[in-house]
């Protein structure tokens, strides 16, 4: 259809990756990228940091802080690379990418709290085991 | 040469499969021959198999389901006779093959004929009733129906070459696992649903970039009608849990192909995270096919009541609302599979919580019928039958939903008559009301009324007949899937509903003399105005059939009900609006692409059941060579001419005319002098006509959000991957654990690579942007560079551990990390392979706008691999490793 073509009819939309409007000039799109290059590689620095077994972090904090610098770095990603802003233009898309995160949420987050009351409830002798598996 | 085929997979000492499938052959052969002789294959291959226009796609969908209903239902009927006779005895059917059947009987039944029928009606309904003329991406639209027609024709060869499952619909392990069903049933099975999996993936993402980014000018959200709000709602669902099932059969498939331990018995597999992971996808599934059914009743009930639809807003709120409960109630499926007291108890309660809005939504149903001059059509007589029987349904599922119930019901009978009590007052009762009422508009004439009418009634009367008694018998204690059974006092009930099922058998009988009678006497029946039903929403606007290209002008949109606004306006004034502008439109070409991906799907899909390793490569050549070659066209559309869409459209107005001055016999539209439904339609009337919405958006942002979404199904099939992962994590089986096993200096280097390739894919964005050749090319090849390294480093570590002993065959854990890590892999071959056409393709064809949207997608693809990267680098890789 020839009304597909005519950009910008829709009024106030933007597609996913594209930069903003008026941000097109060579210049500011190779900074934005090296600002994004940047952060991305303190916070991995950072998780490998955290990992290495330092002595200033309190070690039953390690998962948490690596989740919080994985999701930050994950934000720098789609802040950065994949220009996923909070503008108007983008409230599809980042619409979209909260239900996407909510369901990943709800899966991996369902899933840990299920199954960790079945092995609990569940838990088989391992003796019993042994009767069961036929190998 | 063959892997497992042999001439013993032939059912040649089994007389009920053997006589069934030279029958089906004699019938498809001889249609084949009819076709041939008649010379229909032309007309055919043009028109429908290699047609991209949504409708024909979701008539062919309806069909395809119709057909598969008829397997179904012998599947049916062959266990009800079974149950009647099988009192202390074997009856007719060995228990291997019972066991197939209702697997069959449940697997054709939810993933081919209620899927199917659904996407076919929302294919039909949905672009018209938006006032377009196409969904978003109508070649894929194309391809997924391909894919799931390839779906069913694995699954009914397994009739006749090999056997289907014998484990039940959802191939529960550890029956499932090779050890246990060593044939090639589950085969079948996996690879069948995998195949129909992507299709219906593919018609998510379509149908929501289509909702969300392609109507006609005016129609803002709260202005579209109900169908298109619940079809927006279920394929989100589609597109957030399809990749679910996606990943738990993967796993299922690794563990029987590449002795993986996911669900083994053995070396720390569980079981139970198929059946928690099975049924996060299977809850949202069973609104997946309702919600549609309910948008379907939403439109006859306002339709054949005279009035606009009760509560407009609350019904959009409680669609909503339903695709977000849908996914928290999935545990209901295992109550009592172990969870403790405060599981089952948020579970059971989230459940009951889900009633709420569907319960809102039949009383709107009601008050819309409430003060209406209500005109008793079949679609009518369906959703009237759909909402008595639908309620019963639903609430024996709040009684199931209560978890100490359900230690007493579950697995029974009573559960069997709870579901078909919902799938078929509500999903297949909405199907048939759909497919009535949209018939005239899809055909050009009605169906016959009577034998309608009579199918409906023996359909209705047959399913009570069928399934009451089948509560009784939960209630005494039979449980599902009896081959036979030893407690006389089942027998009689049992009877009755055999006696149901031969009621059914007649409704459906009817429903095949309806089809074959209409089309015999199809010039009585001919609807000529293109609005018999006095319609409320733009598809009746319309002339029955519709023009492929739907409408010669976009409709304007001004508030809710935007035709009978419209038609009211006319019929007011005695006179249709003025003669619009017209202009010269775009259509889609005809694409042989879907044909030919399900061609090389079903030969893949049968080499991998059969373990024909030569086969399976070319299958997956072919189906790669397919899409570079669709990839490659450089004319996609056609123009429409602005005479052709004049003279199209002089038609239908004369035949409009005809109905606003009412010289048209037949119907008489119904007045409704009440008040308007809505102050804040007036409101919106005056502030802004179009409500701020000017029309579809443009390609390339319809392309990017398509893309989008299609991203967001990934992120969850990886997040299956992961909880299995992190489930499994600890599951070593006395192997070696993470510690130890992670090379963090590889990491570390793995990690760089893919943020450096991500950095050069950012600048040949920026290149492309400025029509920048050199620098495009420099920079693609870079990230290219950097995306090799990194899979060379991921197979070497994998090689290394590999060579230690350290396989997915040794432990759950190793099997879950090699299936993630491995996964993401996948990902960026994949992706290396499209870097390398889409390269080629800005080299021979410049910027071309196309070629410059596939560079977006690109971009958006390998952005997203390395953020799936980080959390696989910090959860799996420094997680395993830390202190």
């Amino acid at each position: 259809m020839s009304d597909y073509e005519t950009e910008g009819e829709a009024g106030f939309d933007s597609a996913p990756g594209d930069q903003e409007p008026g941000t097109h000039s060579v210049a500011t799109g190779v900074r934005n990228y090296l600002i994004g290059v940047a952060l991305a590689a303190a916070l991995t620095v950072g998780s490998f940091w955290v990992a290495s077994g330092t002595s200033l972090i309190y070690v039953p904090g390690v998962p948490m802080a690596l989740a919080a610098l994985a999701i930050a770095q994950m934000g720098v990603h789609l802040a950065f690379f994949l220009h996923i802003t909070t503008g108007p233009d983008n409230a599809n898309n980042a619409l979209a990418l909260a239900f996407g995160v909510m369901i990943v949420g709800i899966v991996i987050a369902g899933s840990l709290w299920i199954m960790y009351h079945l092995n609990v409830n569940m838990m088989v002798p391992s003796s019993m085991m042994d009767v069961h598996t036929q190998q | 040469m063959l892997g497992k085929l042999t001439w013993s997979s032939l059912p040649l000492d089994q007389p009920i499969p053997l006589i069934t499938s030279i029958v089906l052959i004699v019938i498809i052969l001889a249609t084949l021959v009819w076709l041939t002789a008649k010379r229909h294959w032309p007309y055919l291959w043009r028109e429908w198999i290699t047609s991209v226009d949504h409708k024909r796609i979701g008539i062919m969908y309806c069909v395809l389901a119709l057909i598969m209903l008829l397997r179904g239902f012998s599947d049916a009927i062959m266990m009800r006779a079974q149950q009647a006779i099988a009192l202390h005895s074997p009856g007719y059917l060995p228990p291997e093959h019972f066991d197939q059947i209702f697997s069959a009987h449940g697997t054709i039944m939810i993933f081919f004929v209620a899927m199917p029928f659904m996407i076919g009606l929302m294919n039909f309904a949905v672009p018209l009733q938006l006032g377009v003329r196409d969904v978003a991406f109508p070649t894929f639209n194309l391809v997924s129906f391909w894919l799931t027609a390839a779906a069913v024709l694995l699954v009914n060869m397994s009739l006749f070459v090999g056997e289907f499952a014998q484990t039940g619909w959802l191939v529960y392990p550890p029956l499932s696992e090779l050890q246990f069903s060593p044939g090639v049933g589950v085969d079948y099975y996996l690879w069948a649903i995998q195949i129909s999996g992507i299709g219906t993936l593919i018609t998510g993402i379509n149908f929501v970039t289509t909702i969300l980014k392609i109507r006609a000018p005016g129609m803002i959200l709260t202005r579209m009608p109900i169908f298109c709000w619940t079809a927006l709602a279920a394929n989100l669902l589609i597109v957030a849990a399809f990749p679910i099932l996606t990943a738990t059969l993967g796993m299922l498939l690794l563990d029987r192909y590449l002795d993986f331990h996911f669900f083994t018995v053995g070396a720390g597999g569980n079981p139970m995270m198929f059946i928690n992971l099975i049924w996060a996808w299977g809850h949202p599934e069973v609104y997946i096919l309702i919600l549609p059914a309910f948008g379907v009743f939403s439109e006859v009930i306002a339709t054949f009541s005279g009035k606009p639809l009760f509560g407009y807003r609350s019904m959009i709120v409680a669609t909503m609302a339903i695709c977000i409960l849908s996914f928290l109630v999935w545990l209901h499926h295992f109550f009592t599979m172990g969870a403790g007291a405060d599981v089952n108890g948020f579970f059971g309660i989230m459940t009951m919580i889900i009633a709420v809005p569907t319960g809102v939504k039949v009383f709107n149903w009601l008050f819309t019928m409430w003060g209406g001059r209500v005109r008793f059509e079949v679609p009518m007589l369906w959703a009237i039958g759909f909402m008595v029987t639908f309620v019963v349904g639903g609430m024996t599922g709040v009684l199931l939903a209560v978890p100490p119930a359900d230690f007493v019901l579950h697995n029974s009978l009573f559960l069997v008559a709870h579901f078909h009590n919902v799938i078929i007052g509500g999903v297949l009762f909405g199907a048939f009301a759909g497919y009535t009422y949209w018939f005239p508009k899809a055909f050009g004439f009605r169906l016959d009324d009577r034998l309608g009418r009579a199918a409906f009634w023996f359909w209705i009367i047959g399913f009570y007949v069928a399934f009451m008694p089948l509560y009784v018998l939960g209630l005494e204690g039979m449980t599902r899937r009896m081959q036979h059974y030893d407690v006389p006092e089942w027998q009689p009930w049992l009877i009755v509903a055999a006696v149901g099922a031969v009621l059914i058998l007649i409704g459906i009988c009817c429903q095949v003399a309806e089809l074959v009678v209409s089309i015999r006497n199809r010039d009585s029946l001919r609807d000529l105005t293109g609005d018999l039903w006095d319609g409320r929403t733009l598809e009746w606007i319309t002339t029955s059939p519709p023009p492929s290209f739907n409408f010669a002008v976009m409709p304007n949109v001004t508030g809710e009900e935007a035709y009978w606004g419209m038609k009211q306006k006319a019929i007011e004034q005695r006179r249709l609006t003025d003669l619009p502008d017209y202009k010269t439109i775009e259509m889609p070409h005809n694409s042989a692409t879907g044909f030919v991906t399900a061609f090389f799907a079903v030969l893949t899909g049968f080499a991998l059941i059969w373990h024909i390793w030569w086969m399976v490569i070319i299958g997956l050549v072919g189906a790669f060579a397919t899409f570079v070659a669709f990839a490659w066209r450089d004319v996609s559309e056609f123009h429409l001419s602005a005479e052709e869409l004049a003279e199209a459209d002089h038609r239908r107005r004369e035949a409009r005319i005809a109905l606003v001055e009412g010289r048209e016999p037949g119907i008489t539209p119904v007045e409704y002098s009440g008040p308007p439904s809505h102050g804040s339609n007036e409101i919106s009337h005056r502030v802004e006509p179009d409500g701020g919405y000017k029309g579809p958006a443009s390609k390339r942002i319809t392309t990017g959000y398509g893309f989008w979404i299609f991203l967001l199904s990934d992120f969850v099939l990886f997040s299956g991957f992961y909880a299995s992962y992190a489930v499994l994590s600890h599951a070593t089986a006395g192997g070696p654990a993470a510690k130890g096993l992670f090379d963090l200096k590889i990491v570390m280097l793995e990690t760089t690579f893919l943020l450096l390739s991500s950095f050069a894919c950012g600048m040949a964005t920026i290149a492309s942007n400025v029509r920048n050749m050199l620098w495009t090319q420099v920079s693609y090849a870079i990230t290219g560079l950097l995306g090799v390294g990194f899979l060379f480093l991921e197979t070497s570590e994998f090689a290394k551990m590999l060579a230690e002993g350290a396989g997915p065959g040794r432990s759950a854990f190793l099997s879950s990390f090699f299936a993630l890590v491995g996964l993401h892999g996948l990902h960026v071959t994949v992706g290396l392979l499209w870097l390398g056409t889409m390269m080629a393709q800005f080299w021979a064809k410049g910027f071309r706008a196309d070629i410059m949207r596939r560079g977006l997608c690109f971009a958006l693809f390998w952005h997203a691999l390395d953020i799936i990267w980080v959390g696989i680098f910090t959860n799996v890789y420094l997680l395993g490793t830390s202190p």
